[in-house]
């Protein structure tokens, strides 16, 4: 590690996290003192804006300028010479690359959809499954809710893909690949066969992936109020009737939450091969600077409707209690 | 439940508890729950017991196929292999340095940020932190080329700063997921504490540091313990932004360990020690750090999970 050249950068960026926020802070401390009369609203606007410049900043630095410039790229024809970059402007071009020209992109992305199409039930039905045996009174489940975390610790990419390049994961589950594909293979077409095929090869994978959404969902169960699953009891409702009219519908806003989260967890894992091709084309194969950032940018924005349809589909379903 | 077993058992005797119905039912449903919660827990160790018991095999183990779980010799040599093949206490130096530097940083800064988001009403206070929830919809590989010119003009590339200084300032890994956590949890508690703080003559920032952010301590455990984990998994990143192979961070080292360990054992002549069993002592002293801190903490980390308020 060197400090020579960078050392005066650090100094700056570092200062400026704490000197914007300062200078807020200063503005109303200047005002007051000339002897401006300063509204309540205004003061507390101001002590507002001094929490979050800070990110503020950081936003303009780290994520919009960034995205601002990969925009502009991506309508840009990239050259690498060995003092700069050159850019030619070639309009739509790098959008229309993939549907006209590039017959990797396309599948990679119908696959990942579709992955998480089938992945999302299994998640939220297991997690939730698993949150709700563990919330019970047991004795022990303080030693069950420790382990159920532990994917997300171990959860290095590099040492899962190890693992599963080991076919542990299916292991983990005891089924042996060759028995079941025989099986699969005699009583399904192929088509759906592969399908199967995929989804038990992955399924170990999936709920490994676990870990933060019975989190979510044991502080969740947790903030259901006891008093009303216990008017219901006492009214006569069963074990059953409590879950699908209680339980769940207070729930609703957590589930809300865990589809989100999930959504974005599998569209920004390591694992996920849409990224790992956009790395390749830009960053280590083609150096192709500008369909890389295209193809993020068509990525990005479609991550952004999808999770647009997920919640306007889910939050007919979500009930919040505060509202009457 | 545990009270009705209880209960029945006191009125009727044992004897009355075994016929009854309602009993059965009860001893039914928990053995059923028990079997159902340790299959599960069983799927989610085995990555670790897994690699444990590879990571001790000899080659004559790893081809027996007799030998399932437990190695005829505990082969400690695998474990002498890999920390040499991944320089790993110089990788785990790397690693600690960017992975606690991170999560201080982002812990510290995201609950700032985030107390502002929750307590303080200022116009467009809606509207930005809707970008706070938009930040984490963007893929890194999205901005990673504008962001890697970037600290690359600053000299930043093969140091920690990249993942440091972004954290300062509230975002770096998932920040505004952590961000979110916070706010979540400050709304929860009464507005008197402040009030009675700001008569007294708190400024905003000690109001801030001295009553709000020692009451935050589950949200602090929890924000803490995920962004460590985050970081020392992380892998994507540093393969940017670290090039010389002495600032590699444990995944990085691993991920390279198969060539590193030919190279390494070809000048002795002993190629064919290295094998499976190396690498699963690599993987395991890998995740061994987080896990060792997890196990640590784990009793403040469910405790803090229920009074986060994480979803309200």
């Amino acid at each position: 590690m060197q400090f020579e050249d960078n050392f005066t950068w650090v100094i700056l960026l570092t200062g400026l996290a704490f000197v914007v926020p300062a200078c807020i802070l200063s503005i109303r401390v200047i005002l007051s003192a000339v002897g401006v009369h300063l509204t309540y609203r205004f003061q507390r606007a101001m002590d507002g804006y001094f929490y979050i410049s800070t990110w503020i900043v950081g936003f303009l630095i780290f994520l919009a300028w960034p995205l601002f410039q990969s925009l502009y790229v991506s309508f840009h024809n990239v050259k690498i010479t060995s003092s700069e970059l050159k850019l030619t402007f070639i309009g739509w071009e790098n959008y229309a690359e993939p549907f006209l020209e590039d017959i990797h992109f396309l599948p990679l992305f119908t696959k990942t959809v579709a992955n998480l199409l089938t992945d999302l039930p299994i998640i939220l039905v297991f997690s939730l499954f698993v949150s709700i045996l563990v919330v019970q009174d047991l004795p022990g489940r303080g030693v069950f809710r420790m382990l159920l975390f532990m994917p997300v610790v171990i959860g290095s990419a590099i040492v899962i893909r190890r693992l599963f390049g080991e076919g542990v994961s299916t292991e983990a589950i005891g089924v042996s690949v060759q028995t079941l594909s025989e099986v699969v293979f005699t009583y399904l077409q192929g088509t759906i066969a592969d399908w199967v095929l995929d989804l038990v090869n992955r399924v170990t994978l999936v709920l490994w992936r676990t870990g933060v959404q019975i989190l979510i969902f044991v502080a969740g169960l947790h903030s259901v109020p006891i008093t009303m699953r216990e008017a219901a009891k006492t009214d006569g409702a069963s074990g059953w009737q409590i879950f699908w009219r209680i339980t769940l519908p207070m729930l609703s806003p957590v589930i809300l939450v865990n589809v989100v989260y999930t959504i974005v967890d599998s569209f920004t894992d390591n694992f996920n091969q849409v990224l790992t091709y956009i790395q390749t084309v830009g960053l280590t194969r083609d150096f192709r600077l500008g369909y890389a950032a295209a193809l993020g940018w068509m990525y990005f924005a479609s991550i952004f409707i999808i999770m647009g349809i997920a919640i306007v589909i889910s939050s007919r379903f979500v009930f919040y209690a505060g509202e009457r | 439940m545990a009270d009705s077993v209880f209960v029945i058992r006191q009125r009727r005797g044992i004897l009355g508890a075994l016929t009854s119905r309602k009993w059965w039912e009860h001893a039914f449903l928990r053995i059923a729950t028990y079997i159902i919660l340790i299959n599960v827990c069983f799927v989610f160790l085995f990555p670790v017991i897994y690699m444990f018991s590879t990571s001790l095999k000899t080659v004559a183990d790893l081809a027996d196929l007799t030998v399932l779980w437990i190695p005829r010799t505990f082969f400690w040599r695998n474990y002498e292999l890999a920390i040499s093949g991944m320089l790993y206490w110089q990788a785990a130096r790397n690693s600690i340095i960017i992975s606690v530097g991170s999560a201080v940083l982002q812990t510290v800064a995201c609950s700032f940020v985030a107390y502002g988001f929750a307590r303080i009403p200022f116009p467009g206070r809606d509207v930005l932190f809707m970008l706070v929830l938009f930040t984490f919809l963007v893929p890194p590989q999205t901005i990673i080329v504008p962001l890697f010119i970037l600290y690359r003009n600053l000299g930043f590339m093969d140091t920690y700063f990249p993942f440091l200084i972004p954290a300062l300032f509230g975002h770096g890994l998932r920040g505004a997921l952590f961000i979110l956590v916070f706010r979540q949890f400050f709304r929860n508690l009464p507005y008197e504490l402040e009030d009675a703080a700001r008569i007294d003559g708190a400024g905003p920032f000690s109001v801030y540091w001295r009553i709000m952010l020692p009451l935050a301590a589950p949200a602090i455990i929890v924000v803490f313990l995920f962004s460590l984990v985050w970081h020392w998994n992380d892998f994507f990143e540093p393969t940017i932004y670290l090039f010389d192979q002495n600032n590699f961070t444990l995944p990085l080292r691993l991920s390279i360990l198969s060539a590193a360990l030919l190279q390494m054992l070809a000048g002795q002549g002993a190629g064919d020690e290295f094998n499976e069993a190396v690498i699963m002592a690599a993987s395991f002293l890998t995740v061994s750090p987080p896990l060792i801190v997890y196990l640590f903490t784990q009793r403040y980390f469910v405790e803090s999970v229920d009074r986060t308020g994480l979803v309200e």
